[in-house]
């Protein structure tokens, strides 16, 4: 029954919809331009948080950081801001005004209404559930092993390559997944920081306000045809994965 | 030549030990859960750091506290470390654990020709879930080999293993580490695995290196009455020379009573009195049960109680029995062995015990 009533929205989306709504919808001119867009720059905000959020992921799982409860509390800090507040305190931390808006307008670039500021926005709303996520994949893998492998003459970036990667990878893809998805769905910051040049969430919300709730469900179908293929494709990976560890 | 002469800081205890293991030498470091065995083995393997200490191992100083410093990294030390879980990488087949070492080769005939010597020729296309707990120690086992370790350091490995199986993987070891010349450590805390490994026996207790030397000398001579209660000893009965009594005309088992003990090993007892090889002791039975393919009894001799294993079966609790010690090592009032000579062949001690 829980289960039912978990997926009864994605139900009722799909039982709203009509083939003539959805091909009318897509079919607009322009109407595909958003979702581009979110694609673009849920694929850099990917990038970003493997690139960045990877290593701190890491150091909080093996305690190589001083006061690693200060670490985890400002991750969790940043999961549980209101993605709303998020976006109007990113305005007084990288808009025009301030030190890093003036340093990036040195560089001809902006954070605000801007490919740069989506991408921002949609870090600040994905990147703690990356960085949770991964942290209790790599404090998955057991140290032992780690140090088996070094004792066995792997030097430590080796290691890392070889055993703790590969052993921490399910969680990894499951972590990831699930950035991807709160990237896509990325709203609150988004519409505060970035209102241009929108992606999905936004086309979705000024459909609804200018021509109504029908014309908006098509664009609503799209974001989760694109959101939940990748979570989907990576539980089914990892728990493979996982299985035949167990088996 | 591996040496080690280590001192770290325990949470109950600083750990003070220096060991000195041959190429081809067997040690087995033996204690008591807790003594600081497994910390020994894991600064010799770079794992922790010690307070003051130096670990060389075949002419290369791998750590160094005292000038010039030295802490060679744990990958850079060819020091192989088989603990009680096997440690295999869950990801990687039977034949990709055993080929894990970059000094080791994949497909090479020494994989194969070891596979077949520890009997795991069959399963190197296996995952390591799939094996039972003996196949996974011959595979770790086989793993630290073909990384060609200067040093081999067991910590308990065989924890958790039936009997059988123990005693098979303690003669492959043995055969293997003597062929391939390296110093090896074994940490055990049961007397039976360390013996059947070991050349020599060091006892370590709360930190400190107790005693070593051969197995049976540490068994059949415990330096002390400590070394006496780990190995194995169970009773410690009141003796004094010859039958006569103590100084002060004190009754038998008076003053000697408190100054010089034999220690009664329940292995090192035959039924019967024959005080030329040892002590004899009679009293009642207190209680009686099967043990193995004999007995073992609980004999009240005094105000001790003595345990002793038999081939016979013993008579019933309340019933009387004589047994001798075989040459029990006898210790003074300060706790440490009395000279052997002092002992049972020159001049037999008698147990002061009600016959």
């Amino acid at each position: 029954m829980i289960w039912l009533a978990l997926l009864g929205p994605v139900i009722t989306l799909l039982t709203h919809l009509s083939a003539h709504s959805i091909a009318t919808s897509l079919t607009a001119p322009g109407a595909l331009d958003p979702l581009v867009i979110s694609l673009e720059s849920g694929a850099v905000t990917l990038a970003v948080l493997l690139l960045l959020g990877t290593p701190l992921a890491w150091m909080l799982a093996r305690g190589a950081l001083p006061f690693p409860r200060l670490w985890e509390a400002g991750v969790l800090c940043s999961l549980l801001l209101p993605p709303l507040v998020i976006g109007l305190l990113l305005i007084f931390m990288v808009g025009p005004y301030t030190p890093i808006g003036e340093l990036l307008g040195h560089l001809h670039l902006s954070a605000t209404n801007t490919f740069l500021a989506l991408v921002i926005a949609e870090v600040y709303e994905s990147a703690p559930y990356y960085v949770l996520g991964a942290q209790a994949a790599f404090g998955a893998v057991d140290p032992r092993l780690e140090q088996q492998a070094e004792l066995l003459g792997d030097r430590p970036r080796r290691v890392f390559r070889r055993v703790t990667l590969p052993l921490a990878a399910p969680g990894l893809a499951m972590a990831l997944a699930v950035a991807w998805a709160r990237a896509m769905g990325a709203f609150g910051a988004v519409i505060i920081i970035a209102y241009h040049p929108f992606g999905l969430p936004l086309q979705i919300y000024t459909t609804l306000q200018e021509t109504g709730l029908a014309s908006a469900l098509p664009f609503a179908l799209v974001l989760l045809v694109v959101a939940l293929p990748l979570p989907l494709a990576a539980y089914i990976w990892s728990a493979r994965a996982r299985g035949r560890r167990r088996d | 030549m591996l040496e080690a002469d280590v001192e770290i800081d325990r949470r109950e205890f600083t750990l003070r030990a220096a060991i000195s293991v041959a190429p081809g030498e067997r040690l087995a470091l033996f204690g008591p859960s807790g003594a600081g065995k497994t910390t020994l083995l894991e600064v010799i393997a770079g794992l922790v750091a010690p307070r003051r200490a130096r670990v060389v191992l075949a002419g290369r100083v791998l750590t160094a506290t005292e000038r010039p410093a030295a802490a060679v990294p744990a990958w850079q030390r060819r020091v192989g470390l088989l603990r009680q879980d096997p440690g295999l990488f869950p990801h990687l087949s039977v034949r990709a654990n055993l080929a894990y070492s970059p000094t080791a080769r994949a497909s090479g005939d020494e994989l194969a020709e070891l596979a077949g010597t520890l009997g795991i020729g069959e399963l190197l296309a296996a995952m390591p879930v799939r094996l039972s707990g003996g196949q996974a120690h011959r595979v770790a086992l086989g793993r630290l080999l073909l990384a060609h370790c200067d040093a081999l350091l067991l910590d308990e490995p065989y924890t958790g293993l039936d009997a059988s199986l123990r005693r098979t993987l303690t003669a492959l070891v043995v055969r293997l580490v003597t062929e391939r010349n390296v110093p090896s450590v074994l940490v055990a805390h049961e007397l039976a695995d360390a013996q059947a490994f070991a050349d020599r026996l060091a006892v370590l207790d709360h930190g400190s290196l107790l005693q070593v030397g051969a197995p049976d000398e540490v068994v059949l001579r415990p330096a002390s009455r400590r070394i006496a209660e780990l190995v194995g000893y169970l009773g410690f009965v009141p003796v004094r020379p010859g039958g006569r009594p103590a100084p002060g005309g004190a009754a038998p088992g008076g003053a000697a009573h408190d100054s010089m003990v034999a220690g009664i090993h329940p292995d090192r007892v035959v039924a019967g009195e024959a005080p030329h090889r040892g002590i004899v002791l009679t009293g009642a039975v207190t209680a009686c049960r099967p043990a193995g393919a004999g007995w073992e009894a609980d004999l009240e001799a005094g105000e001790v109680i003595v345990t002793c294993r038999l081939a016979d079966r013993p008579p019933p609790a309340g019933g009387r029995l004589a047994v001798t010690a075989l040459d029990p090592p006898c210790f003074g009032p300060d706790g440490t062995l009395l000279p052997a000579d002092a002992g049972t062949r020159a001049q037999p001690w008698r147990a002061q015990v009600p016959s």
